[in-house]
């Protein structure tokens, strides 16, 4: 049975574009653009340029990652570089999501390391990088410098902006011209406040995808599949505020009491199955990038993509 | 004297002939923006005197463009200068900068010139625009003034030597004009955009020392167009520019601009966040307290003019804490002024509420009611701290300054603990109580053409929107229409967004198209039409924080009210939490209400259902908790003895017993028109 839903939309959802190949001025082999909607997700036209992306998520101080991550992806989780490689060539990820987890300790000061750090995740991999800067206002201004600086021409996206605290990343954005992950907390109306004020700051809606922030399946994803869903019809129906694409990464996924409690032989396909049902619900309420932490996720996730995806590029 | 005006036409004579006799080629390295200035202001790229010519005359020979063509000429001729100048700043500097402009580390860019007197007034101006988080040019002689009186200079010290003549000043303006180009999205070529972006965005202003050449002058006050603040420190006259002297200088400027510096850390000894907001301080952790009966105090907020106070002044008037008896009870005023170029009248009623949570952030102070109610008290552990009267002051004027910065641009602190003062005080501010209240009440919805939305809620009750009116405050009683206006001045991207009202409908209802245009848009395109007075038809939509339910009872022809304490059932058959749950969520339900406490003594009450007579039962809680302001009312209207006609739950627990009780009094809403 063909389904051929008609909404009578007036709006479309923006686009973004992730990375920069030579031609663009940077190193990337491919440059993403993501969004471009007309109607709702996995629907012909829903997302005319790309089926939704699975970014692979690493990070600079394992120390503070999952276990299971850490035992999924083995000895390469020393190294920034090999892992960030292995998250290309390896588990075939389409994006690699850089955390920079160091700033999280104690009296962190080391910026210089942390450019060594971008610069050594861009040179590992070809594939358009996101980079996760410090989670504590004070370094920021630093943090942020540092990361834009590295990444100047590789049009990177940079996270996370948040109400009371997106001028660092703002800056960064506009210096170098790099895209901006904006995170609210489940709330439409704070996300819309969010993206008019990096708007009034200078940042170009075209360089702006939204974090709707994302819990994990079970534990508070209904309110995160709401709050994607009134995005996008705002979107679709006209308000440019809210009309950008989305990011979304279910990170508790691999920590919660399930995967806990699973026992050592079920543990690690609970976790899977438990990160990629996130990610699939995500991508059906409009995600257009589906961040995951497990390699296997990745072969799942783009497996359902696939299957979900009209085969005539309609989707 | 120099006259400015007469000075500026010979520069500008001066640099014409100049330019016309430019020659060869000339570039700065490590730009894409080729001479910044031109570049951004007609999108022409000048390299030799051709484009230098054209650039000129397009902009109407401005003398920022002649000044810069003329620098580059001679800085391509004679080389770049040596240390300590920086001469051009080159793009990737300039990124870094603009980085720290938009971020805020930097709040805004000064240029100081000239050659001053006295090296000292110089480097006061400096130290302050340091202190100030500004980051300052320089260029020409003053340079040489501020090394001889031992001010270093440098990146690092945010006082940045362009070069060695005042010429060499065009470098501030090609930075801003990069800046633009950068981060403002301003498009070479695009002058409008670019004089737009440097006066509302730029926060920059110009220091001038005397002992400027014609041609300087031309250039100097040629800047006054992107909108930068000039500023004078002797020696010119001129209607434009602002005159000053080293102490106020930096003051002016940035008070002219608009630049304004944000306070960081309190400087009191006890700590300050809302996270001590609830905590409170009982009978034996306090060392003393105020008013709370036991002692005459009050609180008031008054606006002054500008000028008229100093910012951040505190004055302790009587006894400090020092002098007072561990658990005594003393009297207490505490008398804040502010100003500042947005503050109105009508706002100080409401900042004045803040007093309460700025006073609980203190760790160590507790504050509770408002005006000549209030009670506060000082905990054992904040005085042994050092904590003082004077600094619940300090505390004051720091958060007035820090959470109102649009609003306000200076506070000061009176707080008087002299008995006789007090009472005497409190006289003046009894008046002024009086004043505001006749205010508040007096205003209508007539008399604007405003209102305020909320939708706060949204984050539960997707697709609500309070509409706010002086007349109907939010449903959930804690925002007036006066809140509304003032959060959406505080916050303009922010819940409490202006509601044009547009042309009326239907005046019994409240129907407004502007309002309905606005629900529309607000409620994601769920609700179309919203009536603000009606209960009936097309009632407002209904978050969950109701203060009250009203709701129809087409048996007796009537409208009750309850309200959320009540919790017994009403004669609807329904209690408030089961009602609730029925009208709750954003939804619009006919014939249901969710209202403020307040609203019931409002004319526009029920006024589409035929006004306050249509009431035919409240708890009787509510009844005490509204009599003496709806006795008021009511006799304003002629019919003081409605107040007895409203049931309650003493007198009707059912609809059998509200039938009867209505009939037995003969009740006005029986005759009224039937409500379906």
């Amino acid at each position: 049975m063909e389904l051929t839903p008609s909404f009578d939309w007036t709006g479309s959802v923006g686009t973004v574009t992730l990375g920069a190949t030579a031609a663009d001025g940077g190193t990337r082999s491919i440059a993403y653009r993501i969004g471009g909607g007309t109607t709702l997700p996995l629907l012909p036209g829903g997302n005319p340029y790309h089926a939704p992306l699975v970014a692979f998520e690493i990070c600079d101080d394992p120390r503070i990652w999952p276990s299971i991550a850490l035992k999924a992806c083995g000895d390469i989780t020393q190294d920034i570089a090999a892992w960030a490689r292995t998250a290309e060539t390896a588990y075939r990820a389409d994006i690699v999501r850089l955390y920079l987890t160091s700033t999280r300790q104690r009296n962190f000061s080391d910026i210089a390391s942390l450019k060594k750090t971008v610069e050594a995740v861009l040179a590992a991999t070809k594939l358009p990088v996101i980079i996760e800067g410090s989670n504590e206002p004070a370094i920021d201004s630093e943090v942020f410098l540092a990361c834009g600086e590295a990444g100047q021409g590789e049009r990177l996206l940079l996270g996370t902006a948040e109400a009371g605290r997106y001028r660092s990343i703002a800056a960064a954005a506009l210096a170098y011209n790099h895209a901006v992950i904006a995170q609210s907390p489940i709330d439409i109306n704070l996300a819309k406040q969010l993206n008019i004020l990096m708007r009034e700051i200078g940042v170009p809606r075209d360089h702006i995808v939204i974090d709707p922030y994302t819990g994990a399946l079970g534990y508070g994803f209904e309110y995160s599949f709401s709050a994607m869903e009134r995005i996008r019809f705002a979107a679709l129906k006209g308000d440019t505020d809210l009309a950008m694409p989305m990011i979304c990464s279910a990170i508790d996924s691999l920590n919660i009491k399930e995967v806990r409690d699973a026992g050592p032989a079920q543990q690690d396909a609970m976790a899977v199955r438990w990160e990629t049902y996130a990610g699939i619900s995500a991508v059906a309420a409009g995600a257009e990038i589906i961040c995951v932490r497990h390699p296997e996720s990745v072969v799942l996730m783009k497996e359902a993509i696939a299957n979900l995806t009209l085969p005539k590029g309609g989707a | 004297m120099v006259a400015i005006t007469t000075a500026a036409r010979s520069g500008q004579e001066a640099l014409k002939n100049r330019m016309n006799s430019l020659e060869g080629s000339f570039a700065y390295d490590e730009t894409a923006y080729h001479l910044p200035v031109s570049y951004a202001l007609t999108g022409i790229p000048v390299h030799d005197p051709a484009a230098a010519l054209s650039a000129y005359v397009k902009m109407q020979q401005n003398p920022i463009i002649a000044q810069e063509c003329l620098l580059a000429k001679k800085t391509q001729k004679d080389g770049r200068e040596g240390d300590p100048y920086t001469g051009f700043v080159p793009d990737t500097v300039l990124r870094k900068l603009g980085y720290s402009l938009v971020d805020g580390s930097i709040i805004g860019l000064a240029l100081l010139i000239g050659n001053p007197e006295k090296g000292s007034d110089a480097a006061g101006i400096c130290r302050e625009l340091q202190e100030k988080y500004m980051l300052t040019f320089l260029a020409g002689d003053i340079i040489r003034a501020l090394t001889g009186s031992g001010v270093k200079v440098g990146l690092d010290y945010r006082l940045i030597p362009l070069g060695s003549t005042t010429a060499h000043g065009v470098h501030f303006v090609d930075i801003i004009a990069r800046v633009a180009m950068m981060f403002g999205g301003v498009t070479p070529g695009d002058a409008a955009r670019l004089l737009a972006y440097a006066a509302e965005r730029a926060k920059a202003i110009v220091f001038v020392f005397p002992g400027l050449s014609d041609e300087d002058l031309a250039f100097v006050d040629g800047m006054r167009v992107l909108g930068f603040p000039i500023v004078s420190l002797g020696g010119y006259e001129s209607d434009t520019w602002i005159a000053a002297t080293p102490q106020d200088a930096v003051t002016k400027g940035m008070d002219a601009r608009g630049i304004r510096v944000t306070v960081t850390a309190i400087p009191i000894p006890m700590g300050c966040s809302p996270a001590f907001e609830g905590k409170s301080i009982r009978k034996e952790e306090m060392y003393v307290e105020f008013g709370g009966g036991r002692s005459p105090a009050f609180e008031l907020l008054q606006m002054k003019a500008k000028g008229e106070i100093i910012d951040g002044k505190v004055t302790v008037i009587g006894p400090e804490i020092t002098e007072m008896k561990e658990g005594s009870a003393n009297p207490l005023a505490i008398i804040i002024s502010v100003t500042g170029p947005a503050m109105k009248k009508d706002y100080e009623p409401v900042l004045e509420r803040r007093i309460h949570n700025f006073v609980n952030y203190g760790e160590g102070s507790w504050h509770v009611a408002q005006r000549d109610l209030i009670w506060v008290r000082i905990s054992k552990e904040a005085v042994a701290k050092g904590v003082k009267i004077e600094h619940i002051g300090k505390l004051l004027a720091s958060k007035f300054r820090m959470d109102f910065p649009s609003l306000i641009d200076a506070v000061s602190v009176t707080l008087i603990t002299d008995r006789e003062k007090v009472l005497a005080a409190k006289e003046e501010a009894e008046k002024v109580y009086a004043e505001r209240d006749a205010r508040i009440r007096g205003m209508k919805d007539d008399d604007v053409t405003t209102f305020y939305s909320c939708t706060l809620c949204q984050t539960f009750a997707p697709n609500h929107v309070c509409v706010i009116t002086p007349e109907r405050p939010a449903l959930c009683g804690a925002i007036s229409w006066l809140d509304g206006k003032i959060a959406y001045e505080m916050s303009p991207a922010g819940a409490n967004q202006p509601v044009e009202r547009g042309k009326m409908i239907n005046p019994a209802t409240g129907e407004f198209e502007g309002v309905n245009r606005f629900v529309k848009k607000a409620s994601h395109g769920e609700i179309d039409r919203c009536s603000l007075y009606a209960v009936m038809e097309f009632p407002m939509t209904c978050c969950g924080c109701f203060e009250c339910i009203a709701l129809m009872l087409p048996e007796v022809n009537g409208i009750m009210v309850v309200h959320r304490e009540f919790k017994g059932l009403t004669p609807s058959g329904m209690t408030f939490s089961t009602l609730a749950g029925t009208i709750g969520g954003g939804a619009q339900t006919p014939g249901f209400a969710g209202i403020s406490k307040q609203y019931i003594l409002s004319d526009r009450f029920l006024q589409a259902e035929g006004g306050i007579t249509r009431l035919v039962w409240m708890p009787s809680a509510l009844k005490e908790e509204l009599r003496s302001r709806l006795m008021k009312k009511l006799e304003a209207l002629g019919i003081p003895e409605f107040f007895d006609q409203i049931a309650d739950e003493t007198t009707a627990e059912t609809i059998e017993d509200l039938s009867a009780f209505l009939a037995k009094v003969n009740h006005p809403a029986l005759s009224m028109a039937p409500l379906i």
